[in-house]
């Protein structure tokens, strides 16, 4: 285990990640690329690994075109609608009008549909949503990626991805290292599809203790997505639009279900539907947004946010009246069985009866993600037929950067994708990047062992770093000369909760909070430089803390940028209380240079290829 | 070799009840060794309150007989067979040691209190099973330190890291591999070469620190783990069953999926 | 919520420590059996949990926020395709729930691609993406939009 031996691996496709995008493009490039080498690298175990490793209760991205009740277009209102205008409207349309084929390759593969059994459709659980008894989800999607691949990798943490030497801007592969036999492995690849995971845990979460682990996102996304590309200077979009959950209080366990298919519905602690009471004050900051049916997930949390901070707390889900049917009591707490099992275990351990007793709600911490309602990520080309000239550079969900695609939450300005859509996203990638391959677009990619040596010599340092500082003092974890992965992602935690819109502040920000917050940032990562790891899972942490580290300089970069408060319980420019769309209706795009760590922002125009439409009756 | 009693040649220069003696030294440690643990630990303290915990959720009463057959068969069964491990190598290897190492002590006994003394001759069962035992003891033992151990199998140790979870079987194997090299050697009537005599000391101090490490090592487990099938069978009978929910009432149709592979994947 | 390993269950198999997707189940050195060495980034996905051939893990809810006393076990059964849980509240209450967790054999409608029928250069150049259009169950081809209804920057 203590052998840091280098294995090489020559491939045409590398799937950088095992998730649901991870495994979609990993299947799919098998079709396109039959004589192709692919291989799908993944930090933990493909069988359960990424955000689905519970299960999921609901598939929150199906159309069901085949018994008309959504249209792409339909999909891409919606979006575009929640995330207050900003989305990619291109990459939207192009994932909403492939996601029933990826769905429906899920029910032949065996994954339980839930039925209406008047009509035979799958059950919707609301317009976009439906049911599934989904535990093993993960499972069966791996193995569909499994039968593709010509190898997956289990334990091994891609740390960097490497560049072409011969041509400029252009990929060459990646490297990492196995967390078992603690070797080294270089990957050269002529394409590389980042599916890794987004960011939680970068910002400090409600519960400290152990209760850090119950993230409402899961605590192995550390960023990878995004670190992976900015390092390697690829542009990155949307990434200030972090999102707040307005979810079950503790567990952060799921509410859809409860409003869509339960009707539930929340109240203050005073039993009054609060959300009324803030309309004004949302329409003084939004203007008509405030009017749009569904009303943006931002402005339901505003509002929450606001009735909490007026004294108008706990806020309660009223279930009391929907749970008297069994078979909705069985929907509700079999909706945390298949995806938030901690839910369950702590309305057991509060006696929490919702049949007795309305649940409390909260909001949470922020995250950074791509898949949700909310989409951060890096600046992809868009596909040929749908895409402006600004949003196309010859291959579908290819970054700024030759040979470099992404999918799931990766990729930015594609919003509410969910899983079936980043399986679809990733296997959109992976069609283009066979295409790519085809098109003799990476040949002659040279990557020297003097690159793959100077990042093997990196990865490994916080192991030395951590044993020659033992040598200071007695034992413990305090050390003047070194910090532990824990200490140091506590304090970037800390950094983003106080300066950068956590909870600390109610999500409020301005310009001299988030100058400060550039200011510790930049500090944490000399510091960096002096992170120990015990043994090879502290390395594993340390990684992700640099990862997590990356992922927030620029997060706060593209915060600083946008001089508006677009999204509103999300998170609020103090200094700029308004939405602005007469200057900021428009897309926000950051470049890290690789050399100099400096980032520059520009604004990018938003295309509506969608027009604004009646409301269609779902037949 | 293999039907010649070895410690009935021991036994023509030490006497034969300074060998009985060490055999109840060692007794005497795993009793001393156990007792201290348990009382130190107070683990019989924590399985019958367990025990009472879990009876308010059973959900039938078992009668006396019930409860009899229940742990006859959990005797026969689960314990005899190292049921837990379920099918693959590691129940070969841990049955194949388990009863090595009853069929060595058993004979060890044997030959040392029975068939010392000059005048009598030992049959050729005893020492047959004496050497058997000490090689099944070998056999599932090593290949269980070199290849099944989890730690090395699931986290990629090396096999010759050690850990004090090894010392029991680190120790049980020196017993049986000094054991047969000390028959072997003596066997061949070497007459005070300098290699006749090292494999009985060797074979001592194995002796010693296997039954001396009793309160360190995983050695009384052989009587927890026995107890536990027992009462994981009586739990599952009276329906209590750790709070588990019941096996499902479905046919066996869809096959295996995660489970068909082996915990190594990486 | 962190995951716990019961003494008198747990053999060392290593299921747990293959399993673990934030790699925190591991094997203690002194009994060589698993322990969750970081319930701090424990999610409490119950992977672990179901994977253990055993039922020697078992999950008590973080010590944050979680009174003690509870119960949340799990029987997956993959052979039957079913999963069983056992929740028991604090005050006694329980409740089961049993639901499928897959419709076929596991992996045997799963295609192999390699042995699939293979694209031709039309749908190559395509958008159509594998199984499509078929797979889409709609009448007619992949939709799209025209780009001259394309408008920049304006907004609704």
């Amino acid at each position: 285990m203590a052998s840091h031996k280098t294995h090489y691996e020559d491939c045409d496709v590398l799937v950088v990640g095992g998730g649901m995008a991870g495994t979609g493009a990993t299947f799919e490039a098998r079709h396109w690329g039959r004589d192709l080498k692919i291989i799908c690298v993944e930090k933990a175990n493909i069988d359960r690994s990424g955000a689905v490793a519970q299960g999921l209760y609901a598939i929150n991205c199906y159309m069901g075109m085949q018994w008309g009740e959504n249209q792409p277009e339909d999909h891409v209102r919606y979006a575009r609608n929640d995330l207050m205008g900003m989305v990619r409207e291109d990459l939207g349309y192009d994932m909403a009008r492939h996601v029933d084929s990826t769905v429906h390759m899920f029910d032949e593969w065996g994954l339980p549909m839930m039925k209406n059994e008047k009509t035979g459709r799958y059950l919707r659980e609301g317009k976009w949503q439906i049911m599934i008894h989904g535990e093993s989800y993960k499972p069966i999607v791996a193995e569909a990626a499994k039968k593709s691949a010509d190898k997956i990798y289990n334990r091994i943490m891609i740390t960097h991805l490497l560049m072409d030497e011969e041509k400029e801007n252009r990929i060459g592969g990646a490297v990492g290292f196995n967390m078992r036999t603690g070797h080294f492995h270089v990957f050269r690849a002529k394409t590389v599809i980042v599916a890794a995971g987004g960011a939680s845990h970068i910002f400090k979460p409600r519960a400290v203790g152990e209760g850090m682990g119950r993230t409402w996102y899961a605590p192995w996304s550390n960023g990878s997505a995004y670190a992976l590309p900015i390092a390697v200077g690829a542009k990155m979009t949307q990434m200030e639009n972090r999102i707040v959950l307005c979810r079950f209080k503790d567990g952060y366990g799921p509410v859809g279900a409860y409003f869509l298919h339960l009707k539930t519905y929340t109240q203050n602690a005073n039993g009054e539907n609060y959300e009324k009471k803030w309309y004004d004050q949302t329409k003084e900051l939004v203007g008509e947004y405030i009017d749009h049916h569904p009303t943006p997930t931002c402005l339901r949390n505003h509002a929450f946010i606001q009735e909490t901070m007026a004294g108008g707390g706990p806020i309660h889900m009223v279930t009391t009246e929907a749970f008297q049917d069994p078979h909705l009591e069985t929907v509700g707490w079999e909706n945390f069985l298949g995806m938030t099992v901690g839910q369950a275990v702590v309305w057991a351990s509060q006696n929490i009866d919702p049949k007795y007793t309305n649940p409390e709600l909260t909001t949470s911490e922020p995250y950074v993600m791509g898949s949700h309602a909310t989409c951060s990520g890096a600046w992809v080309s868009g596909p040929e037929d749908l895409s402006p000239p600004e949003y196309f550079w010859g291959y579908n969900r290819m970054l700024t950067v030759d040979g470099l695609f992404g999918a799931g939450d990766t990729v930015g300005g594609s919003a509410h994708k969910f899983s079936s859509g980043s399986f679809t996203e990733g296997r959109l990638a992976a069609k283009a990047a066979v295409k790519y391959i085809q098109d003799q677009k990476a040949e002659g990619i040279k990557v020297t062992d003097k690159q793959c040596n100077n990042f093997k010599e990196a990865v490994y340092k916080p192991l030395e770093t951590y044993t020659v500082a033992q040598n200071e003092i007695t034992g413990g974890t305090v050390s003047p000369s070194y910090i532990s992965p824990i200490q140091g992602l506590q304090r970037l935690q800390r950094i983003m909760d106080e300066y950068v819109g956590g909870i600390a502040t109610n999500y409020m920000t301005n310009a001299n909070m988030l100058k400060r917050g550039l200011e510790l940032l930049a500090w944490l990562e000399e510091d960096l430089e002096k992170v120990g790891a015990e043994d090879l899972h502290q390395l594993m942490r340390a990684w992700e803390l640099k990862h997590r580290a990356l992922t927030s300089q620029c997060v706060t970069e593209h915060t600083m940028f946008r001089e508006e408060t677009r999204w509103p319980g999300y998170y609020y420019r103090g200094d700029h209380m308004k939405l602005d769309d007469d200057n900021w209706h428009c897309l926000t795009v950051s470049r890290r240079d690789p050399k100099t760590g400096k980032f520059s922002l520009e604004k990018v125009p938003v295309y509506h290829i969608v027009d604004e439409n009646e409301k269609k009756k779902a037949s | 070799m293999m039907s010649t009693n070895p410690f009935s040649a021991l036994a023509e220069n030490i006497p034969s009840v300074f060998i009985q003696g060490f055999v109840l030294f060692m007794l005497l440690l795993i009793f001393f060794g156990t007792v201290i643990q348990m009382i130190h630990h107070k683990n019989l303290t924590y399985f019958f309150r367990n025990a009472k915990k879990a009876k308010l959720s059973a959900e039938k009463k078992l009668g006396a007989g019930e409860r009899a057959a229940i742990i006859a068969k959990t005797v026969v069964h689960d314990i005899a067979t190292t049921a837990e491990l379920g099918a693959g190598k590691r129940r070969v290897a841990h049955v194949l040691g388990m009863w090595g190492t009853i069929l060595f002590w058993i004979a060890s006994v044997v030959m040392i209190f029975c068939y010392t003394s000059i005048d009598v001759e030992t049959p050729t069962l005893w020492p047959m099973m004496w050497h058997i035992g000490a090689i099944m003891t070998c056999i599932g033992g090593y290949w269980f330190w070199l290849f099944l151990r989890v730690d090395v199998l699931a986290e990629a140790h090396p096999w010759y890291r050690i850990i004090k979870a090894d010392l029991f079987v680190l120790t049980l194997l020196a017993c049986a591999t000094t054991g047969l090299a000390w028959s072997y050697t003596q066997s061949l009537n070497l007459e005070n070469r300098w290699d006749d005599k090292v494999f009985l000391i060797l074979y001592i101090i194995s002796n010693l620190a296997l039954f001396g490490g009793v309160y360190w090592s995983k050695f009384a487990h052989m009587f927890y783990k026995p107890g536990a099938a027992i009462q994981k069978n009586l739990a599952e009978a009276d329906g209590s069953r750790d709070n588990l929910p019941p096996l499902a009432e479905a046919p066996k149709q869809f096959g295996l999926g995660i489970k068909r592979e082996q915990p190594k994947h990486y | 919520m962190s995951t716990f390993v019961y003494m008198t269950r747990c053999d060392g198999c290593g299921h747990c420590v293959d399993i673990c997707p934030s790699d925190i189940m591991h094997i203690d050195e002194n009994i060589r059996r698993a322990v969750n060495i970081e319930p701090n980034f424990c999610w409490e996905c119950y992977s672990c949990v179901k994977a253990c051939p055993n039922h020697a893990i078992d999950v008590r809810g973080y010590a944050d926020f979680a009174p003690m006393g509870h119960s949340v076990r799990v029987r997956r059964e993959e052979e039957k395709g079913t999963i069983s849980w056992k929740i028991k509240f604090r005050n006694g209450t329980t409740k089961d729930f049993v639901s499928p967790i897959t419709t076929k054999p596991w992996g045997e409608f799963i295609p192999k691609l390699a042995e699939a029928d293979k694209p031709n250069q039309e749908e190559i150049n395509s958008q159509r993406l594998y199984t499509e259009p078929e797979g889409l169950n709609i009448d007619g081809e992949l939709p799209a939009v025209p780009k001259d209804s394309f408008k920049k920057g304006v907004y609704y």
